[in-house]
């Protein structure tokens, strides 16, 4: 009898919460709102415009998810095949572009809503990384971008002899020889300061201002075991590296902080966007010390990235109207205002407010110039589709060659080797 | 059996009336199946997030599975014959295990002293002991967070103190004993407090009489210690070991937050002098998108394990049967 009771009594509570479950369920898809998540990393100064946008589209509703930017890209491919899971945009950055667009059919192509018709926004080179099938398929658009410039610490550079002023910086260093000559002069006089922060960042500058790389363009074939260019860029970095001439850091970790706060090294190959890190990691006591100029071998791009929409979420209308908002020129122009984030756009970055922009902390140098004026003839390098596989790999070797590890022959032949296991 | 009794019990005379008849069945129904019922659950989740992914990686890693694209053909066991030629996974295996001896011994023996001391009169006893678990309760991102800093290799504390001393800065990422000695501090400060625990508790739990006729025949404290203490608290210390051994064979944490490269871009330093096991299968499968060979690794390793641990339940049962 007592143990009907308690049956009952457990079914009455099954029914119960079950009821109540149902009753959840339905209130949360009653408010009527459509849901859209944007997944992003780092700041791509949207917050304000996403305010504006709800209130001017009162039946959307948006959320943010930021996360690290490599944390990002290995969350987004596993969301992917998981086939749920990712926002509804996602950001992919320049490096990343080629890997996804091999997976391409688990994206909307963004050419089925009418996004070919805004091609004449971008410069040529950045619409052209975000699509595929020869422009048929627009796999993304562009946000910002990097161009390249180089940042060095004026009261390092008066210690060790050489010129302060950024015009005749840049004319130290016209190509990356010079560089390493400047490197060695400014060792003889100052030895306890590293000339640059690590040998990776000038080996990717290097390697990004040819036109192939590790991947041949006409037909995606890994040519690094061929390509010259790969191994002069290699050695011309690792070179700095066995002369000790490196920090040997892990560029933007903690320790590279510090290093920024303590002024452990003078010189750092510089994308706009890292303009902000170098401010926040070096603090407001290095105010004025950094100053900009131009990069040696003639500019190039490192970075950027583009909103695209996986094929998996409820919205794709919606949301590509979003990202096609977001990626719009006055919206870029703003973003570029608040945050110094680098327009991929010629009416843009050509904009008299953009060009006359200087940044203070980076002792007023006129970082919409320097930064601008080179975009219009960028020629990009090929990126494979297994560039993010194969890159790392030789990041690691110039890691070796900076640690003492290795001699760089020797560094070099491994990672050729580890490469082609990499793209097998 | 249970069939006659049921038939017998039809054919009894209709005295009993057919409620009684009816909760005996239950009853019965009720002894013999409840017990079932009530650790079911665990069954049902262990099938579905235990069981079900065991089976699928089995079947992922007879594959070339690329982790987006799915399937791209069968190749038996292709995977496990170029897994056992690639010297990638031997490095990784090596360093695993050095890891593993390198922090589980003194661990557990650091672990062991630990609980002889808190097993004493301490004042303020309950703080020492909840004290020593505090480095377990810390996360793990946190606490390699922490230690990264100390052996940062310009301005880390550790350096610092070791110039005090005149050692010159060690390069504790670059040098493969170096990294493998601070990610072992790393595992023997999060997990010694507890294992001390177990210990203090198996401790408590040993008769107080047999150390007072020690004391009586004059023993010293170490030789009770060793001769008393330890051997009463074996099946403990043979429980730690065993598990000790299975979290220390899937060490990942520690040493991939240890890299400067984070969970992202870190393969165990530039020469994957600390890269374990579980870092290998995680660079292969969701840096590279093998998935397939990554399912490989992870069927080595629940190899590995299993062996170690059916040695080790051998090696109890034999000490076991000895004490």
């Amino acid at each position: 009898m007592r143990r009907r009771l308690v049956c009952s009594a457990a079914a009455t509570l099954v029914v119960v919460l079950a009821a109540a479950g149902c009753g959840g369920g339905s209130s949360a898809s009653s408010d009527g709102k459509i849901k859209l998540s944007i997944g992003l990393f780092s700041d791509f100064g949207y917050d304000n415009l996403i305010k504006e946008y709800q209130a001017s589209h009162q039946n959307i509703e948006i959320e943010q998810r930021k996360v690290k930017m490599e944390q990002h890209h290995t969350q987004l491919a596993t969301q992917l095949a998981g086939g749920r899971g990712a926002a509804d945009i996602v950001a992919i950055e320049e490096g990343n572009i080629a890997q996804f667009r091999a997976s391409k059919d688990k994206f909307v192509n963004l050419a089925d809503f009418g996004a070919k018709d805004l091609k004449s926004q971008w410069a040529a080179w950045k619409w052209n990384q975000g699509t595929t099938d020869n422009g048929d398929f627009v796999l993304g658009l562009g946000t910002d971008m990097g161009s390249l410039g180089v940042c060095y610490r004026r009261d390092l550079f008066e210690a060790a002899g050489l010129p302060t002023d950024r015009a005749e910086v840049a004319k130290l260093w016209p190509t990356w020889a010079d560089y390493a000559k400047v490197s060695d002069q400014f060792t003889q006089k100052t030895p306890n300061v590293k000339f640059v922060d690590t040998a990776r960042n000038v080996y990717k500058a290097i390697l990004d201002q040819t036109e192939e790389g590790y991947f041949a363009k006409a037909d995606d074939a890994f040519i690094a075991d061929k390509n010259d260019k790969v191994k002069q860029a290699f050695d011309q970095a690792a070179e700095l590296g066995t002369k000790k001439q490196t920090a040997a850091l892990e560029p933007f970790s903690q320790d590279w902080n510090v290093a920024l706060k303590q002024g452990s090294f003078a010189t750092t190959t510089c994308p706009a966007w890292s303009l902000a890190l170098i401010k926040a990691g070096a603090g407001d006591a290095a105010a004025g010390k950094w100053d900009v100029t131009t990069a040696p071998g003639g500019g190039g791009n490192w970075g950027g990235s583009f909103l695209a929409v996986p094929k998996q979420g409820a919205h794709a209308k919606e949301a590509y109207e979003l990202a096609k908002f977001l990626t719009s020129p006055e919206s870029q122009k703003r973003i570029f205002k608040e945050t110094g984030n680098l327009p991929s756009q010629p009416q843009v970055y050509k904009d008299t407010e953009v060009t006359a922009t200087t940044n203070e902390y980076f002792n007023k140098a006129p970082v919409g110039q320097i930064f601008g004026t080179s975009a219009d003839s960028l020629k990009p390098t090929y990126r494979g589709s297994k560039d993010s596989k194969v890159t790392p790999v030789f990041n690691t070797a110039l890691q070796r060659v900076e640690q003492g590890k290795q001699p760089a022959a020797e560094a070099y032949a491994q990672a050729l080797k580890e490469a082609q296991d990499a793209v097998k | 059996m249970t069939v006659t009794r049921d038939r017998a019990e039809a054919a009894a005379p209709a005295v009993a009336s057919a409620a009684p008849r009816h909760q005996n069945r239950l009853a019965r129904w009720d002894g013999k199946y409840t017990p079932y019922l009530i650790i079911a659950p665990f069954f049902v989740v262990f099938g579905i997030f235990g069981l079900y992914p065991l089976l699928f990686t089995a079947w992922v890693s007879l594959h070339e599975w690329h982790l987006v694209d799915g399937d791209q053909g069968f190749l038996g066991l292709g995977n496990y014959t170029e897994l056992l030629s690639d010297s990638k996974f031997w490095n990784a295996l090596g360093n695993t295990i050095s890891l593993f001896v390198l922090s589980t011994v003194p661990q557990l023996l650091a672990a062991l002293g630990l609980a002889a001391l808190l097993d004493r009169g301490l004042r303020a006893r309950a703080f020492w002991r909840a004290g020593v678990l505090l480095p377990n309760v810390i996360s793990v991102a946190a606490v390699a967070l922490v230690f990264a800093q100390l052996y940062g290799r310009d301005f880390g504390i550790v350096n610092h103190l070791l110039g005090l001393v005149g050692v010159s800065p060690i390069d504790w990422r670059a040098e493969t004993w170096a990294s493998h000695l601070a990610i072992s501090s790393m595992v023997m400060w999060r997990w010694t407090g507890y294992n001390a625990l177990l210990y203090l508790a198996a401790m408590q739990s040993v008769p107080k009489d047999m150390y007072e006729s020690a004391m009586l025949d004059g023993a010293s404290r170490w030789r009770t210690f060793w001769s008393i203490t330890v051997p009463s608290i074996r099946p403990t210390i043979m429980f730690t070991v065993v598990t000790s051994t299975i979290f220390g064979l899937q060490l990942f944490a520690e040493p991939q937050l240890f890299d400067p490269g984070g969970t992202a871009l870190g393969t165990g330093g530039s020469d994957r002098q600390f890269q374990t096991l579980v870092m290998y299968l995680y660079e292969k499968g969701f840096r590279l998108f093998d998935a397939g060979y990554s399912a490989a690794i992870a069927w080595m390793l629940f190899l590995l394990i299993a062996v170690i641990a059916v040695l080790n339940f051998r090696l109890t049962r034999r000490i076991a049967s000895k004490g």
